[in-house]
């Protein structure tokens, strides 16, 4: 019966060897969690930096929770795409955050990784574009196994997110 | 400091002259002994002295600090000594130098330190001294390699040796030597010592070789001798200082002369144990025997063979542990650190058994299927896929194999009455197979058997009393038991006997009907082998059970009656009781008085009936029951046992001998085969081979089907077809697959058998039974069988595994669990898939799981849930455990939340609640009604109401138009997710240079500031508007011809003389005394005051009154706009249904003044209005619009009472001719919306973008080529309407032209007027305006137009302007008319379509919607522009310069004039008509309509009193039947030329009452418009005391279900 708001934005991304990023993101929460009104899921748009290498999407998340339970707290999955100058899409990172437990405004890097693939791929990643891309992607925040997986390290996604909880307190829990 | 530099400048000088003089000295060596021995002793007492002062602090405190190392430290300790080294080393460099200065110095410090010596000697210490000289000769002898390697540490072991070693042992050291790097003083000493090395080394070996042997202890004797060697030695030195250049020559030669010169010292390892072993202890590492580990007298214990967890010691070699447990033995007395075992006690290791780095996997081995990946290519971007944060693509090819076996029939029309025994008897032999192998028999007399030795084993439980109670018990159960198992085996032996009875018996049927036909059909024999038994054994078995199973039954009786007899016995004291209390009772009553005899018998009513005893069990009775029953079930004694076998081993009859029914049957048989086809979620996917049908009726297949699948499995299905011959196959059966498990592989599955029949009928004419049919096997046809078909169809179904032994599954849902699934605690620890507890448990118990072992924990803890009874265990897997435990709130608590619903609700944008700007944070704030509208309509969706629509058919209509809605809504929604990059950014045009040409012009333009300019409005965007902020103004200008009022009959002049209209007596006042009538009347036709009322959202606003049927009002109105739900988004505001009413009143004043004389002090007036007439405009239309601007022809009832149009008058005024032409009533108004809004984009532009995005049948070129078309018409013409294709109602663009096509009209319109085409095409366009009008953008909010084809239409009963003129031109074209569809746009509906008809050298212009036609050139044709033309097989663009149809050619054979779609270039396909055939009318149902018209009437009634709150409603009878008689009048009419008998005949009736009312006439659709059209003509409004009111309907059922409602309202005032 307690309520979270999620009120922010994915500001932009730094880091990352390609320009013109955009990325997809989604809200993943457990069972006990119940979505009242906002869109779980989105894309930015392509953002090309003119000025520095940041890139900066300022895309809105507004999102209304209810839940019964802690458990399944909602974590935010990101998926940062880089288009080339031939409009073609690949994966640069998938990252992963928690939404912050306390009330109040945070601002949030969620660092990513790509999986890296076999030297086959990393070539073909090189020269012709393209990469691995996870199968099933909610590999990303689910707790599974996955030290096989070979991964480079992409850039940070900057996130500025802030929380209103309700009735937390009704129910024992200190914020 | 001086030694130092000296040595490092000559070192290279006295290696080479030591080289020399080596050579030299060995020559001389002999010679010189002598005197170089003195020599020596010469030098080294002035060394020893330099010596102490340098090194003697060092060398005092190493003997002290090396003690401890000596192990056998009985010494005596000499006295300190100093070293000598430096000194000696120094008197050899000095000397070889072979610098005289030096020489002589060393010389004077020589004497000098001799002089010095010689004081010393006499000191307490002299043997040490002696020593230490001696020590000092030694290192002189030394080779000058060993001397650098000699460390520092040997010097203290050395020097302590000195001590208690005589010194000539000296040289023994040397090479004891380890190596090592030489200090400051040991390389001093190396050069000083390096003369002559070599002669002297032999003197040593010699002197060694000499002394080898000697002792330890002998050091002291030696010492002692040496003494005076050394005295003599430092005389020899004062002799030979003399001479000093000799002394360097000799010295060599002497010192050999008195060293004693011994074998290196060596200390034998044993010996060095020997002595070791008395200091040190060493334990052994021997295997200690297990006995000493362990307190005596006790066995050691293995834990690990107990079972007990003891976990794995850390690896430790054996011997290490055997010499700790030695140690420990020794040391620690008390063995506390031993186990049980014997061993030293120990912690399980800790160290992990596997290394915490994985091994690297190399990249081609299969990872985790969870974390594959997959190299994509760099991809363009595809538009739909914007949304896959979710896995996108995840779906693989699924693969479902199923493998059809055969097929047996067991039965089938063909069998023959054999096949049919057969068939049986091979059921009943499986199933005595079964038995057989089950032998429930044999295992239930076993138990009986053992049963009854346990009883018997007891102790008898009468002999002991003392622990007989349990034992009794148990006896008591083990009889219980008995008894059960008894009963059972008995009805399990009845079961056998009679099933080999029915084989026998079905057998010798079947041998009977082979005897019987001649032939044989089938191969199946059955033989019965016999198991002879021994009679005698037989029988004495036989008669044990018997006589067993009697004694027990009748001990259960025997237990029975005892039982009985009990409770006998309790009753009977009852009664006896009881009797007594009787009879004292009877005593008394008798001796007192007898009074109550009624009681009495009362009593005796009650009075317990005497119990009868039970009667005892006869034992024969029982026995003879028993055996009855044994013989009855069982093997009679000496009865063989009889085994039944069937084979198939017999011979059919071959069909040349068969008679000729059954030939025939057999040919039959062989002329069928089978096949069957799988469905997948009711589809075909594939079908087997077809297979002949055998003699056996088994079909063979032996396929598997491999299905490669992408939807979830829904259904599997084998539909069984038979071919008969060539002919026609025919379903016979469909037999359901499960869906295999996920669980189920190819390879695992197993073939199933699954069972079908159907339930055809087949009758045949030959041998074969049929199917459904009745046939017996008896000769007079009695005992009749009906078997259906059937048969079972042997399969097996299974998921496939891929190549990498993937099995091919799909996820359980459309989201993967896969790998949720994998977190599984007992999957983790290899036993995977277990699901059942209990089997867990078994298994666990199986593989002897160490409950101690930690790794187990988890799992034992699992079990211990699972298998103790109490605990609940559920049977579904929950995903997130302990989620209920943390819950906060349960879901219904969650559910319940009123606010949670709003928002989420809210959010869902339900319509309802779309709106709600701000959701109140207390669920008590939020009001339960909120949600009734909702839920009503949730609840509502599935159920045809009839209550607002008064119609079945209707209703049944509007459901349907609501799924169409939905469907094409969810159509549309889809397709706007597709945005173009238009949708998203607006980018202004860069301006070009005509633009900017134009704007620069515009500067250098003359400022003319008093030109007034109009300044467009400025439009605003609805959404961001809210209640009240936007208003409707309507500027009513003027209208012309309205309605004036008729002079009243005379007899109404007569009786109205005090209730005269107020204008009457207004105008007649100056002459009130004269009845000038004449007068009255000619000026009261004059006069109508009409005012206007604009209605809106019921909110009314009326004008000031005008006078004259002509007048001019330009007043301008303001309405108040709110929009449904508050809701101003553009959508929202599209689908406002609600229209605008403009009506026309005339106001009338009556004076009410009840005397005369009282008129000149006070007026006492009532104002009447009398509605004259309306305009409907639909708010849609302003919307779209934006503004209203024209004049209209104003609704006129047909009937107005006490109004009419004089045209005389009107003639009399100044009026035009064009409007002569036309016999109405107009009003001229203009209306807008303020603000300004954005009309959003409106649904026919919407509706291009559309038509590329719904999918097309037609052809590509035709496609195209519209496009083309349409680019270019707008090119030239932007505002003109240019259809080509449209959408029907299934989504689809079709080409326009595929819409028209001639269709019948209903034949009874046609029947009405044979003679008239005129009249026929009237009543046609009539017909077509009946069928309700109902705009697209309301039905579809938001979306595209659709096009219904006219049964669709006549179906659906509703339509917008484009359906009612595609079925108008079509009735037209049918009736041989040259018609054509025209787009354009008109007054007040915008874009809209019209019919175009060529009649008699005039175009006529028909409004489709309300039927009315126009000429070409008529001025009040609400059609201001003619966009193209349609026709059957073209289409024609306008291309003139004007558009207006008073000013075009209508000729489209110009192509100058009209640019035609279909031309030479593109010549006309020919295509076909999305229209039917031809339309079937059904006439309707006159009884519905009627029913209809009376539940609108009563309904009507109601509306009216509801609207009259504060007035009674009276109703008028008489009236209202006078007015139901007359409207059916008014619709044979069409409403013309009635009004005169009618009012003629309504005088008559109703003389005494002043009547004003009016017919309305509509096309019905729903009651709601007919009561907006009663309410919006304010006859209701009067409230005068005594009215009536009188109120008709008449409902005419045109074909097809189109109503043509009239509704006559009057209200009645009796005259007075």
């Amino acid at each position: 019966m307690a309520e979270v708001h999620v009120i922010g934005q994915i500001v932009g991304a730094t880091g990352f060897s390609e320009d013109s990023l955009f990325c997809k993101w989604g809200i993943h929460t457990g069972g006990a969690w119940k979505l009242l009104s906002g869109v779980r899921e989105g894309q930015t748009q392509v953002d090309t930096p003119q000025l520095g290498s940041m890139a900066y999407w300022s895309h809105p998340i507004d999102l209304h929770f209810a839940t019964k339970g802690l458990q399944g707290w909602p974590r935010l999955h990101l998926q940062v795409w880089s288009q080339d100058s031939f409009g073609r899409c690949q994966l640069s990172g998938y990252g992963f955050s928690h939404v912050p437990s306390s009330p109040g405004i945070h601002s949030l890097h969620c660092v990513t990784w790509r999986p890296l693939g076999g030297w086959r791929e990393q070539l073909a990643r090189a020269f012709v574009g393209g990469g691995p891309q996870l199968l099933h992607s909610d590999v990303v925040y689910t707790g599974a196994d996955r030290y096989r997986l070979h991964t480079a390290a992409g850039g940070t996604v900057h996130l500025e997110l802030a929380v209103i909880l309700r009735n937390f307190s009704r129910y024992g829990v200190e914020c | 400091m001086s030694h130092q530099e000296e040595k490092v400048k000559i070192i290279s000088e006295e290696f080479v002259e030591n080289e020399d003089e080596e050579a030299e000295k060995l020559k001389k060596m002999k010679v010189q002994k002598q005197r170089r021995k003195k020599q020596m002793q010469d030098s080294s007492p002035e060394e020893q002295l330099e010596g102490a002062a340098n090194l003697g602090f060092q060398q005092e405190q190493q003997p002290d600090g090396s003690e401890p190392n000596l192990l056998n430290t009985t010494v005596r300790k000499g006295p300190r000594n100093l070293p000598p080294l430096p000194s000696t080393s120094r008197t050899g460099f000095a000397e070889f130098s072979m610098r005289e200065r030096m020489r002589e110095k060393l010389k004077a410090a020589r004497s000098k330190a001799e002089s010095a010596l010689l004081q010393e000697i006499p000191s307490p210490k002299p043997r040490s001294f002696v020593s230490l000289k001696e020590e000092g000769t030694g290192f002189d002898e030394e080779p000058g390699k060993n001397v650098l390697k000699e460390p520092q540490e040997e010097d203290s072991q050395r020097s302590a040796r000195v001590k208690f070693r005589d010194s000539g042992r000296k040289p023994k050291f040397k090479p004891q030597v380890p190596p090592g790097f030489p200090s400051a003083e040991e390389a001093y000493n190396f050069f000083t010592f390096n003369f002559d090395p070599e002669p002297e080394k032999d003197e040593t070996k010699d002197k060694s070789g000499e002394e080898s042997n000697q002792e330890v202890e002998e050091g002291e004797e030696e010492e002692e001798e040496e003494k005076p060697r050394q005295e003599e030695q430092g005389e020899e030195e004062l002799t030979n200082e003399k001479e000093a250049d000799a002394f360097l020559l000799d010295l060599d030669q002497t010192a050999p002369d008195f060293l004693a010169i011994r074998a290196a010292e060596y200390e034998s390892i044993h010996a060095i144990q020997h002595k070791e072993k008395e200091i040190l202890f060493r334990p052994s590492s021997v295997t200690v025997p297990i006995y000493k580990k362990i307190p005596e007298n006790m066995q050691p214990r293995y834990l690990e063979d107990e079972g007990l967890y003891t976990g794995e010691r850390p690896m430790v070699p054996r011997t290490n542990q055997n010499i700790m447990e030695n140690r420990l033995l020794i040391q620690e007395q008390e063995r506390k650190w031993f186990g049980d075992d014997g061993r030293i006690l120990a912690l399980p290791n800790p160290i992990k058994q596997f290394s915490t780095r994985p091994p690297i996997f190399s990249r081609e081995e299969v990872i985790e299927a969870g974390l594959e990946t997959l190299y994509k290519k760099a991809l363009n971007y595809v538009p739909n896929k914007q949304y896959i944060v979710g896995s996108g693509d995840s779906l693989g090819q699924f693969q479902l194999d199923i493998d059809i076996s055969g097929l047996i029939f067991t039965h089938h029309p063909c069998f023959s009455r054999e096949h049919v025994l057969a068939v049986k008897l091979a059921q009943l032999y499986d199933q005595y197979l079964a038995r057989r192998q089950r032998n429930q028999t044999k295992f239930l007399t076993d138990k009986l058997n053992a049963l009854r030795n346990a009883v018997q084993t007891l102790p008898d439980s009468t002999k002991p009393p003392g622990s007989g109670h349990t034992t009794r018990e148990s006896v008591n159960k083990y009889k219980f038991e008995i008894r059960q198992t008894r009963r059972l085996r008995d009805a399990e032996e009845e079961k056998d006997r009679t099933l080999l009875k029915t084989i026998i018996k079905v057998w010798k049927e079947m041998k009977s009907l082979r005897d019987f036909q001649k032939f044989t059909n089938t191969p199946v024999k059955l033989f019965l082998r016999k198991e002879e038994v021994d009679w005698k054994i037989d029988e004495k078995a036989f008669e044990a059970e018997i006589q067993t199973e009697t004694n027990e039954l009748f001990e259960e009786h025997e237990e029975e009656y005892e039982k009985k007899m009990e409770a006998y016995r309790a009753e009977y004291q009852d009664w006896k009781a009881w009797r007594k209390a009787q009879r004292i009772k009877k005593k008394k009553k008798k001796t007192t008085e007898e009074q109550d005899e009624v009681t009495e018998e009362t009593e005796h009513g009650e009075e317990p009936v005497k119990p009868t005893p039970p009667v005892p069990i006869d034992r024969s009775t029982i026995e003879q029951q028993v055996r009855e029953r044994a013989l009855h079930n069982r093997r009679k004694p000496g009865e063989p046992i009889l085994v039944p076998e069937l084979s198939l081993a017999g011979n059919v009859t071959p069909t040349e001998l068969c008679p000729r029914a059954e030939i025939l049957r057999r040919e039959d048989v062989r002329k069928r085969s089978i096949f069957l086809k799988v469905l997948f979620n009711n589809k075909e996917v594939s079908r087997t081979v077809s297979r002949q049908i055998g003699m056996d009726f088994r079909v063979h297949f032996g396929q598997i089907f491999n299905l490669q699948i992408h939807n979830w499995p829904e259904s599997l299905i084998l539909q069984v077809y038979e071919t008969a011959g060539y002919g026609s196959t025919n379903l016979l059966a469909e037999v359901f697959l499960p869906i295999p498990e996920t669980t189920v592989f190819t390879g695992k599955a197993s073939i199933e058998e699954v069972e079908f029949s159907s339930n055809q009928h087949v009758a045949l004419d030959h041998e074969g039974v049929g199917s459904g049919e009745p046939f017996s096997f008896e000769a007079d046809g009695s005992n009749k069988m009906i078997l259906m078909t059937s048969g079972r169809v042997s399969n097996s179904v299974a998921w496939a595994v891929g190549e990498n032994g993937v099995p091919l599954i799909p996820p359980a849902s459309q989201r993967s669990l896969g790998i949720r699934r994998k977190v599984d605690a007992i999957a983790s620890i290899g036993a995977s898939s277990l699901t059942d507890m209990k089997k867990l448990a078994k298994w666990a118990a199986e593989s002897k799981l160490d409950p101690n072992d930690p790794n187990n924990a988890s799992l034992m803890q699992l079990i211990t849930v699972a298998t103790s009874g109490d605990t609940y265990v559920p049977e579904f897997f929950r995903l997130e455990q302990l989620q209920q435990e943390f819950n906060f709130a349960s879901d219904e608590e969650l559910n319940r939340s009123k606010r949670f619903r709003l928002l989420y609700l809210r959010a869902l944008e339900v319509p309802e609640f779309r709106n709600f700007k701000q959701v109140p944070i207390y669920d008590r704030e939020i009001m339960e009604k909120v949600f009734q509208d909702y839920e009503k309509r949730i609840r509502d969706r599935g159920v045809i109401e009839t209550k607002n629509h008064l119609d079945v058919h209707r209703a049944r209509v509007a459901k349907y138009l609501q799924q169409v809605r939905e469907s094409v809504i969810n159509r549309f929604l889809i397709a706007k997710r597709h945005l173009l990059l238009s949708d998203l950014v607006v980018e202004e045009d860069v301006p070009n240079i005509s633009i900017l040409g134009a704007s620069l012009f515009k500067l250098a333009e003359q400022k003319r500031p008093l030109k007034p300019r109009r300044k467009g409005r400025k439009k605003v965007p609805a959404q961001n508007l809210s209640d009240g902020d936007i208003k409707l103004l309507v500027n009513i200008l003027r209208a012309y011809d309205i309605p004036v009022r008729k002079p009243s009959s005379s007899k109404l002049q007569q009786t109205s003389r005090s209730l005269r209209p107020f204008s009457e007596t207004f105008v007649t006042s100056p002459s009130m005394q004269s009845p000038a009538h004449t007068v009255d009347t000619v000026l009261s036709q004059v006069l109508v005051r009409p005012f206007v009322e604009v209605s809106f959202q019921r909110t009314v606003c009326h004008t000031t009154t005008a006078e004259g049927p002509n007048p001019s009002w330009n007043e301008e109105l303001e309405l108040p706009f709110r929009a449904p739900n508050s809701d101003y988004s553009t959508a929202s505001m599209q689908s406002v249904k609600d229209d605008i009413f403009i009506n026309i009143f005339d106001e009338v004043l009556y004076d009410i003044l009840e005397d005369d004389r009282e008129r000149g002090s006070g007026i006492h007036t009532r104002i009447e209005r009398h509605w004259l007439g309306s305009v409907r405009i639909p708010f849609s239309t302003l919307y779209f619009q934006g503004r209203i601007d024209g004049t209209f022809k104003i609704d006129i009832p047909p009937v107005l009472l006490g109004y009419s149009k004089e045209k005389n008058l009107i003639s009399e005024r100044d009026f035009d001719s064009v409007r002569s032409l036309s016999d109405g009533t107009y009003i001229t108004l203009f209306m807008t919306i303020e603000p300004h809004l954005v009309p959003g984009e409106s649904v026919r532009e919407k509706m291009t973008d559309m038509l590329k995005k719904f999918d097309s049948q037609e052809d590509e070129k035709l496609l195209q080529a519209t496009e083309k078309f349409q680019v270019e018409c707008a090119q030239k013409f932007p505002k003109r309407q240019c259809l080509t294709t449209v959408t029907d109602l299934s989504g689809k663009t079709i080409f326009i032209t595929r819409y028209l096509k001639p269709l019948n009209p209903p034949q009874e319109l046609l029947d009405m007027h044979p003679n008239n085409p005129q009249a026929t095409a009237e009543l046609v366009a009539r017909y077509v305006a009946l069928i309700p009008f109902l705009p697209d953008s309301v039905s579809f909010t938001e979306t595209c137009d659709l096009w219904s084809t006219s049964d669709q239409f006549l179906e659906l009963l509703a339509g917008d302007e484009e359906e009612h003129a595609v079925l108008l031109c079509n009735y037209f074209l049918s009736l041989g008319k040259k018609a054509w569809l025209m787009m354009g746009t008109a007054i007040p509906e915008g874009p809209t379509a019209y019919v175009l008809t060529w009649e008699r050298s005039q175009y006529l212009i028909w409004n489709p919607c309300s039927g009315r036609f126009y000429g070409q050139f008529d001025t009040f044709c609400p059609l201001k522009s003619v966009g193209c033309l349609i026709s059957s097989d073209n289409i024609w663009f306008n291309i003139q310069q004007h558009d207006s149809p008073m000013r075009i050619n209508f000729d489209v054979t110009k192509p100058k004039l009209w640019k035609s779609f279909f031309s030479r270039n593109l010549p006309y396909p020919g295509l076909s008509s999305v229209q039917p055939g031809e339309l079937v009318y059904q006439c309707t149902d006159k009884a519905a309509a009627s029913e209809l018209q009376d539940r609108i009437e009563k309904i009507l009634k109601e509306k009216i009193m509801e609207w009259r709150p504060r007035h009674i409603t009276r109703w008028n009878r008489y009236c209202t039947s006078t007015l139901r008689h007359f409207l059916p009048l008014l619709e044979k009419n069409q409403g013309k030329d009635v009004e005169d008998d009618h009012r003629a005949e309504l005088l008559r009736q109703l003389g005494d009452y002043r009547f004003s009312g009016f017919p309305i006439h509509m096309a019905f659709s729903e009651v709601k418009p007919l009561i907006e059209a009663v309410y919006s003509t304010g006859v209701h409004n009067i409230d005068i005391s005594n009215v009536e009111f009188a109120l008709a309907v008449y409902v005419h059922a045109y074909p097809k279900n189109v109503l043509s409602v009239w509704i006559y309202v009057a209200s009645l005032v009796r005259n007075k």
